[in-house]
């Protein structure tokens, strides 16, 4: 689906590599995080991959492949049939991130309209349908909504139906909850992992919160000063930390909620091994509930981190 | 529509203030209208008569009504030196001036929007020094200049109009419209350089925020962005500059006017002024002032429907 290849960019007035040799495979379906402190080079691969990268701006070497194609050298029209399509990206502050003027649905059913010959109706049906997806209460009066008139979820979740009413393999998600408060951000979250299953959608999530992470990705990367320092499920990287910067960053979080972080998570691996007799639909209601069982008992602790 | 009609009350108001001032201060300047009218050989009796035609023997309040009400039915009162209703003699003037402000502001709009567009998309190109220079040097040229070089080049060289000829609004339309038109170019060049450079710089701010990235990872290109999203984002400012043109266009026209002999509003008010014509000042000074204040309340009004958070009383 994606991958990267000893990817490297850097800023012409920086005097140190943004990126500086990330190599990296998402396969189809799957949610991978990566976590690193500002300044770690994570946004500057997810911008490279989505090919949103101030070329004038940079040098960059390396290949960045979705679905065989190279995005960091393709020329601009070739890109532009990417964005989008295949590629939805959702960033950090939902506020800003959309057009203050221009109403909700029309920014949501915007790639439709580049990228489709849809008709208007058939744009609207499909917004409304994209906005229900993501479980905003009366979408049709969403889509006439400007964006000033919803609260920072609901717009982050019309930011999402947004990145994925094309139907995108690839979601790109930059922080997408930082912004928000704590108990919304467990509500995204548990939306992208009903939206991964539901769709088959790959995610890439960006987080400098490596507990966040933990809820939705199945595996972590971890990255410190444009390079990867730790790779692998997140089960092992939360409670098997090899590297130093990863032991470090695991021993900021307060012993409690790594105590209830275990907890859940032996759970949802022993919910998901018993489940794989049973059909589909039954297993991701299995994980979602277990989920939602954690993370009333978190929600105190959560805060620390 | 609460807040359009919020507006138009706001309106009102302000027009009822500006009319009392602009008529208290001419109530106490202009001394005796009816000795003014009749001349120092008047005598008592004859004074007497005139004031109470004149309602002048009323108190000031009701002077005021009368003169506000005499004001919205077209009863402005008698010019003392022509000695005829001003309502008379100032229409075909707001008509010339009018219709060469409506001429000159459409210039104003139909250039600076496509030129400023040009000149926020083309900001870091080569020329860029040689745009800045145009735009200051248009910006810096007065308008009595810019009219005499106007009326010499086109008007003396290329006989395009004939300078101080200002043909009849009733009889030749075309030929006052034309004539006009290069009046309004010399007020409008100044107006559309400001427009531009503001335009520009908002159009360029606006490029920086987080909304036009996403818009790109939809699969937009730049012009694109630039047309869809960023340009209405760049309008508020812009038009609230417009209202403001309009409102200032009228009191530039009154340079413009004297030098290619147009018998406009801007020159009869310079006479009238010169020859004390209190009425006619008077009536011309409340006009305006609601010209001034009706630009405004319609920039705001056009600026809403754009931005609805205006209506909030956020952004101003």
């Amino acid at each position: 689906m994606l991958e990267v290849r000893d990817l490297h960019v850097k800023f012409h007035n920086r005097d140190r590599e943004a990126v500086a040799g990330v190599s990296f495979k998402l396969n189809d379906g799957e949610i991978l995080g990566l976590v690193g402190e500002s300044g770690s080079g994570k946004s500057v691969t997810a911008m490279s991959i989505a090919g949103l990268l101030p070329r004038k701006k940079c040098s960059y070497q390396g290949e960045v492949l979705v679905d065989g194609e190279d995005m960091l050298h393709a020329k601009r029209a070739l890109l532009r049939k990417v964005q989008g399509n295949k590629i939805g990206v959702v960033f950090q502050e939902p506020m800003s991130a959309m057009d203050p003027l221009m109403k909700v649905g029309r920014q949501v059913e915007e790639v439709l309209a580049i990228h489709t010959d849809l008709s208007a109706e058939e744009r609207k049906k499909r917004a409304i349908q994209a906005l229900t997806d993501v479980e905003l209460p009366d979408p049709e009066a969403v889509y006439d909504k400007y964006p000033h008139e919803l609260s920072g979820g609901m717009l982050q979740r019309s930011m999402i139906a947004a990145a994925i009413v094309s139907r995108p393999s690839l979601l790109l998600l930059d922080e997408p909850t930082t912004a928000l408060d704590v108990t919304i951000q467990a509500q995204i979250l548990k939306l992208l992992k009903k939206l991964n299953r539901k769709h088959k959608i790959s995610m890439l999530f960006i987080s400098h919160n490596l507990n966040v992470v933990r809820k939705l990705c199945s595996r972590v990367i971890v990255m410190q000063r444009g390079v990867i320092v730790e790779d692998g499920l997140t089960y092992n990287v939360f409670f098997k930390p090899q590297h130093p910067y990863t032991q470090h960053l695991i021993e900021c979080i307060p012993a409690r909620v790594k105590l209830i972080a275990r907890r859940s998570m032996e759970e949802e691996n022993a919910s998901v091994d018993g489940d794989q007799a049973a059909g589909e639909a039954g297993k991701a209601e299995t994980a979602v509930s277990s989920r939602q069982a954690g993370n009333t008992v978190k929600a105190g602790g959560e805060h620390y981190d | 529509m609460k807040y359009v009609v919020r507006r138009i009350l706001a309106l009102i108001i302000t027009m009822i203030m500006v009319s009392f001032l602009a008529f208290a201060a001419f109530h106490i300047i202009s001394g005796d209208p009816a000795r003014a009218i009749l001349g120092m050989n008047a005598t008592e009796s004859q004074l007497k008569v005139l004031r109470q035609e004149m309602g002048l023997d009323k108190p000031f309040m009701v002077q005021y009504l009368n003169w506000l009400i005499g004001f919205f039915t077209g009863n402005l009162g008698i010019s003392y030196s022509y000695r005829q209703p001003v309502s008379e003699l100032i229409a075909p003037k707001l008509k010339v001036t009018l219709l060469m402000v409506l001429i000159s502001f459409v210039i104003i709009i139909v250039c600076s929007v496509p030129l400023g567009l040009r000149a926020a998309q083309k900001s870091r190109g080569r020329l860029e020094w040689l745009r800045t220079t145009i735009i200051q040097l248009c910006m810096a040229v007065p308008a009595f200049f810019l009219s005499i070089l106007v009326s010499y080049v086109f008007g003396i060289i290329f006989k395009f109009f004939t300078p101080g000829d200002f043909p009849k609004i009733e009889k030749d339309l075309a030929g006052a419209v034309k004539y006009l038109f290069f009046a309004a170019v010399c007020i409008a060049i100044p107006r559309i350089a400001m427009a531009v450079r503001m335009l520009k710089s908002t159009l360029i701010e606006e490029m920086e925020k987080d909304y036009v990235r996403t818009a790109i990872s939809r699969g937009n290109d730049r012009t694109e962005v630039l047309k869809k999203h960023v340009l209405k984002n760049s309008l508020v400012p812009t038009i609230t500059f417009l209202g403001q043109t309009m409102a200032e266009i009228v009191g530039g026209s009154i340079v413009v006017e004297q030098v290619f002999g147009i018998p406009g509003m801007g020159r009869f008010l310079v006479a009238s002024i010169s020859n004390r014509d209190y009425p006619v000042v008077e009536a011309l000074v409340v006009i305006l002032a609601f010209w001034v204040i009706l630009s405004g309340t319609l920039a705001d009004l056009i600026n809403q429907k754009i931005d609805p958070r205006l209506k909030l009383g956020g952004r101003a």
